[in-house]
C-alpha cells in the first residue's frame, strides 16, 4: 500500500485538500448510493491514515518537519478541524482514532514559530463547546476527550473553557457512571485546574465561591469513592501551588472546608486519610488563624492528638512524619482565647 | 456494529465464582441479570491497594474500550463499586494457555495446535502494532481461549502507544518519535533491546516476546525460565542468548519440531531488532500455511480440561501463600534508570500466575522464598551489571591484574581464572557466579586503595575488605543451600516424570565448583585476615 502511495506523490496540502472534500461530502450527502458512499468512506479512512503517519512518522522514517508545517497550515487555511469534528461520529472507529490523533498531533505544530491551531481554536471557540459536551455521548466521549485535552494546553483555550459554563458540568462529568469516561472527564478537570498557573489561579480567585461550594458538596463530600479520592488529592495540588496561596489562606480559613477535611481524615481508606492530612495540615499551620478555626482544633484537641499519634504511612517519609510532627505540636500549643 | 451496551451498576450482575486472584484484583465468573444471565467474567479491582494516581488505569480502560479486534480481549464496560472497578469481559471458558499447558500439558503442545493460537494471536498483533500499540506483555498466560476455541489476546496493563505515550518523545525532536524507552514486561519474554531500554525499542521488542511464547508453548515453560527473574535478565545481556542452546536441553524430551517451527521462532528471536518480522511478514510463513482451525483446537487442547473455576480451586489449595502471589504480580516492575512503575493490570485474568513459581519443572523456582532475602541483596549487583554490561568488572580485574603488591599477587590470578570459567560455561548458574567476579574485583579495587596508600587508609579500607569478603562467604554459602535443594528437588521432578539427566549432571559440577570457590575464598579471606593483622601490627606500632 505503502509503495503504491509513492508510485503517484501527493503533497500534504493536497492530502489535507482531499480529506476536506470528502469530509464535506460526508457531512453533507446522506442520500447518496450506498456503495459510493462506502467508497468514498474507504477513501476518506486511508488519508486520514496517511496524514497521521506525516505527522508522526512510521516504522521506516521520521516526520520531516517541512512536511509537517505544510499540512498544518493547510489544515487551517480552511475549516479542516471543524468538519473533523462535526464528522466524527459518521467515521468509523479506526478513523476516530486516526483523527483524534491527527488533531492531538496539530495542536504542537508550529508555523513559523507560532501555534496556529491555537489561533484557529480563538476565531472558533464554538468547536471547544462541541468537544465538551461530547463527554455526554458514549461514543464520542474519548474522542473528543483526548481532542480537548490537547486543546487546553493553549492557555487562552484553556481559559475560555474555565471561565465558560462548561465548568459547572465537569462536576457530573467525573462522576459519570462509566468509569472510561469519567476518568477521562477528571484527567480534562485537572489538566484546566493545574496546567496554566496564573489562568487557574485568576479563575479560582474570580469564581471562589461558587467553584469550592461545588467542589465540597459534589466531590468532597460525594458517595463515590474513587470521586472523593480524586478531588482530595486535586485540592492538595491546587491548594499547595505556590501561585494560588491566596486562595488557600481563604480556603483555610473557613470553619466549613475544616469540617468537610476532618471527616475525611476519619475515612477509612488510607490513601483518602494521607491526602486529607496534606491539606488539614494547612488549616493548623496557618499562623493567622481565624478565632472559629481554632476553637475548632481546641474542641478536638485531645482526638486530634491521640489520632496523629496513631497516623502513619505505610512507607517511611521523612516529609510525611515532619509535617506531622509540626501540626501536633501547633495544635498542642493552642489555647482557647477569644481574642487573637 | 451495534455494541450492546452492559449495564453500569453492581445490582444487575451476580457473581458466581471466583476464577483468578492476585494483590490487587480478584476475577470472577459473574452472570449479567438483564440480558438472559449471560456470562460474563468480572475483573473487581481494589482501588484502595492502589496508591498512585489512576493514569494507568484510566489509560488502559481506554484502551480496551477503543481496541476492536476478534482476537482482543475486549472489556464491556467498566464502573466503580464502592472501592472496586469492576471491568466486565467475555468470559474465556477454557482461560489462558499458560493455565491449559500446566494444568494438563506441562510437556508443551502439539504443533498443530501452537500453529492456530499463534496465527490468531499474530493477528492481533498485527492490528495492535497496525494501531500504534505495542502489548509488551505477549505470553502464553496473556493468551485466553474460549470453549469453541476461540483465541484472544488480553492485558494491555503495560501496553503502550507510540502515538499517546509519555515516553515517547514529541513529533518535532530530532530523536526517533516512534519508540519507547522505559522497560516492562515479563522478564523471561523480554526482548534484549527492552532490557536495555536506554537505546529504545518499538514494536519488535513484541516479535521476541512472541518468539519466546512460542518456545513456551512448545515445551511448557520459557527459556530460562529455571532461574529467577531477575537472573534471567542478567543471562539475556552477560551470554548472548542462545536458542540452540536451549533447544538441545529440550531434546532429551523427544519432542520433535518441524523445520519451519524452528525457522519461524528463530527469525523472532533475532539480537537485532531490525532483522526480526514483523507481525505482517511472520503471518506469511510457511508455519502458519494450512493451519487448522478453531473445531481443531476444541477437539484436541480443549477435551477433558478442567474448568478454569475448578484449576482456580486446585491452585488455590496447591499455593495458597500471598507472598508469592505478590511477586507474580510485582514481577512487571522495571529495572535500571526509568523511575520504578509497578503496574496493577485490569484486563489480565491473573490466571494462575503463580504456578510459574511453583510447576514441579522448575525446581529453582521452588526454592524462591528461600533465596528471597540473599535475592534482595544481590539485586543491587544485578542492577549494576544490566546497567555497565559486562565491561565494568572485567575492566576492573585488569586494573587489578597490574598490580605487583603481595596481596593482589595472591588473589588476581584467581579472579582470572573465575572470568575465564564465566565465559566458557552455559550452565544456569553463571549470573550467580558474574556477582561473585563483580564482587572479587570490587575486593580487588579495595585492595589497591590500601597498599597504594598504606599511612592514612590503612584501618578503614581492609576492614571494609574483610566485611566483603564475610559478605562473599555468605553469599557463597547460600548458594551452595540453594543448589542443594535444588539437587533435591531435581529428585523429586524425576519422580514426578521430569528426566533430566544432563540437568543433574550439571547441577553436580556446579555443586562441586561453587565448593571449590567457596574454599579458595576462605583461603583468600584467612590470608587478608592476616595481611590487615599484620598491618595493623605496623599501624600500632608506629
Amino acid at each position: 500500500m505503502k509503495s503504491l502511495f509513492k508510485s503517484k506523490p501527493r503533497t500534504p496540502a493536497d492530502l489535507v485538500r482531499q480529506t476536506r472534500e470528502l469530509l464535506i461530502f460526508v457531512d453533507s450527502n446522506s442520500n447518496t448510493r450506498e456503495d459510493k458512499r462506502q467508497e468514498k468512506m474507504a477513501e476518506l479512512t486511508k488519508l486520514l491514515r496517511e496524514l497521521k503517519s506525516i505527522l508522526y512518522g512510521n516504522s521506516e522514517s521520521e516526520p520531516v518537519a517541512e512536511a509537517c508545517a505544510q499540512l498544518t497550515q493547510e489544515f487551517f487555511r480552511e475549516n479542516t478541524l471543524r468538519l473533523v469534528i462535526i464528522c466524527l461520529p459518521k467515521l468509523s472507529l479506526e478513523s476516530r482514532k486516526d483523527a483524534t490523533q491527527v488533531v492531538a498531533n496539530l495542536q504542537r505544530q508550529q508555523v513559523h514559530s507560532r501555534l496556529i491551531a491555537s489561533d484557529y481554536l480563538e476565531a472558533n471557540k464554538d468547536l471547544l463547546d462541541l468537544l465538551v459536551s461530547g463527554y455526554e455521548d458514549p461514543d464520542m466521549a474519548l474522542h473528543y476527550g483526548a481532542m480537548l485535552r490537547e486543546c487546553i494546553r493553549h492557555q487562552s483555550i484553556a481559559r475560555y473553557v474555565l471561565e465558560s459554563d462548561h465548568m459547572k458540568k465537569f462536576f457530573d462529568y467525573i462522576q459519570l457512571p462509566n468509569f472510561d469516561i469519567a476518568s477521562d472527564a477528571s484527567a480534562t478537570f485537572k489538566e484546566l485546574l493545574t496546567r496554566h498557573k496564573s489562568t487557574v489561579a485568576a479563575f479560582l480567585t474570580k469564581n471562589y465561591d461558587w467553584f469550592f461550594a461545588e467542589y465540597n458538596s459534589k466531590l468532597l463530600e460525594s458517595t463515590n469513592y474513587l470521586t472523593r479520592r480524586q478531588a482530595i488529592k486535586l485540592l492538595g495540588d491546587m491548594l499547595l501551588d505556590r501561585s494560588n496561596s491566596a486562595i488557600m489562606m481563604r480556603y483555610v480559613s473557613s470553619k466549613d472546608n475544616l469540617r468537610i477535611l476532618m471527616t475525611l481524615l476519619r475515612e477509612s481508606s488510607k490513601n483518602i486519610q494521607i491526602e486529607a492530612f496534606h491539606v488539614f495540615k494547612l488549616f493548623a499551620a496557618n499562623q493567622n488563624k481565624p478565632p472559629e478555626i481554632v476553637s475548632i482544633l481546641v474542641a478536638n484537641r485531645d482526638k486530634l492528638l491521640r489520632f496523629f499519634r496513631d497516623f502513619k504511612t505505610e512507607k517511611e517519609d521523612e516529609q510525611f512524619d515532619a509535617d506531622k510532627a509540626q501540626v501536633v505540636k501547633e495544635i498542642a500549643a493552642l489555647e482557647p482565647r477569644d481574642r487573637s | 456494529m451495534v455494541q450492546l451496551q452492559y449495564p453500569l451498576e453492581e445490582t444487575s450482575y451476580q457473581l458466581l465464582e471466583k476464577i483468578g486472584a492476585g494483590v490487587s484484583a480478584t476475577v470472577y465468573k459473574a452472570i449479567c441479570l438483564p440480558m438472559n444471565s449471560s456470562i460474563v467474567a468480572i475483573k473487581a479491582i481494589d482501588l484502595d491497594r492502589y496508591r498512585a494516581e489512576f493514569d494507568d488505569i484510566r489509560q488502559e480502560a481506554k484502551t480496551m474500550s477503543l481496541l476492536s479486534h476478534p482476537n482482543i480481549l475486549k472489556a464491556y464496560c467498566s464502573f466503580t463499586v464502592n472501592r472496586h472497578l469492576w471491568v466486565v469481559m467475555p468470559f474465556m471458558s477454557a482461560g489462558s494457555l499458560q493455565s491449559i499447558i500446566t494444568s494438563s500439558y506441562p510437556d508443551g503442545l502439539s504443533e498443530s495446535c501452537i500453529a492456530f493460537v499463534l496465527k490468531e494471536t499474530l493477528n492481533a498483533l498485527l492490528y495492535l502494532h497496525d494501531q500504534g500499540h505495542l502489548h509488551r506483555d505477549i505470553k502464553s498466560g496473556n493468551i485466553l481461549i474460549d470453549s469453541d476455541g476461540s483465541v484472544k489476546l488480553a492485558d494491555f496493563g503495560v501496553s503502550a502507544s507510540i502515538y499517546e505515550s509519555k515516553h515517547t518523545s514529541s513529533c518535532s525532536s530530532s530523536s526517533s518519535s516512534m519508540m519507547l524507552k522505559g522497560v516492562a514486561g515479563t522478564p523471561y519474554w523480554m526482548a534484549p533491546e527492552v532490557i536495555h531500554s536506554h537505546t529504545g525499542y518499538s514494536f519488535k521488542a513484541d516479535i521476541w516476546s512472541f518468539g519466546i511464547t512460542a518456545l513456551e508453548l512448545a515445551h511448557g515453560r520459557p527459556p530460562l525460565s529455571h532461574l529467577p527473574p531477575s537472573k534471567s535478565l542478567v543471562m539475556r545481556i552477560t551470554s548472548r542468548f542462545q536458542i540452540s542452546d536451549y533447544e538441545k536441553r529440550n531434546k532429551e524430551k523427544n519432542k520433535k519440531f518441524s523445520k519451519n517451527f524452528r525457522e519461524m521462532v528463530a527469525s523472532c528471536l533475532d539480537q537485532d531488532p531490525a532483522k526480526r518480522p514483523t507481525a505482517e511478514k511472520l503471518l506469511k510463513h510457511p508455519f502458519f500455511k494450512n493451519c487448522k482451525n478453531a473445531d481443531f483446537l476444541v477437539k484436541n487442547l480443549l477435551r477433558g480440561l478442567l474448568t478454569v473455576e475448578q484449576r482456580f480451586k486446585k491452585n488455590g489449595l496447591d499455593c495458597p501463600s500471598p507472598i508469592h502471589q505478590e511477586s507474580s504480580e510485582e514481577e512487571l516492575s522495571s529495572v535500571g534508570d526509568d523511575p520504578i512503575v509497578k503496574h496493577r493490570r485490569i484486563s489480565g485474568w491473573n490466571f494462575n500466575e503463580e504456578d510459574l513459581q511453583f510447576s514441579p519443572v522448575f525446581p529453582t523456582e521452588r526454592v524462591e522464598s528461600l533465596i528471597k532475602s540473599h535475592e534482595e541483596q544481590e539485586d543491587e549487583f544485578i542492577v549494576k551489571q544490566v546497567r555497565f554490561g559486562g565491561e565494568s568488572f572485567f575492566h576492573d580485574l585488569e586494573f587489578g591484574h597490574q598490580q605487583t603488591d603481595s596481596v593482589q599477587a595472591q588473589t588476581t590470578p584467581v579472579a582470572h581464572d573465575e572470568v575465564i570459567t564465566v565465559q566458557s560455561t552455559i550452565d544456569e548458574p553463571e549470573a550467580e557466579r558474574s556477582n561473585v567476579v563483580g564482587m572479587v574485583s570490587d575486593m580487588g579495587a579495595n585492595g589497591n586503595l590500601g597498599s597504594d596508600d598504606p599511612g592514612s587508609r590503612i584501618v578503614t579500607v581492609p576492614q571494609s575488605m574483610v566485611s566483603t569478603l564475610t559478605w562473599l562467604k555468605r553469599s557463597l554459602d547460600d548458594e551452595r543451600q540453594i543448589v542443594s535443594s535444588l539437587l533435591a528437588n531435581c529428585g523429586a521432578g524425576e519422580a514426578v516424570g521430569v528426566t533430566d539427566t544432563s540437568r543433574e549432571e550439571q547441577l553436580q559440577k556446579t555443586i562441586e565448583q561453587l565448593s571449590l570457590e567457596l574454599k579458595e575464598e576462605k583461603r583468600k579471606n584467612a590470608a587478608l585476615e592476616m595481611v590487615v593483622g599484620s598491618l595493623r601490627k605496623r599501624v600500632q606500632d608506629q
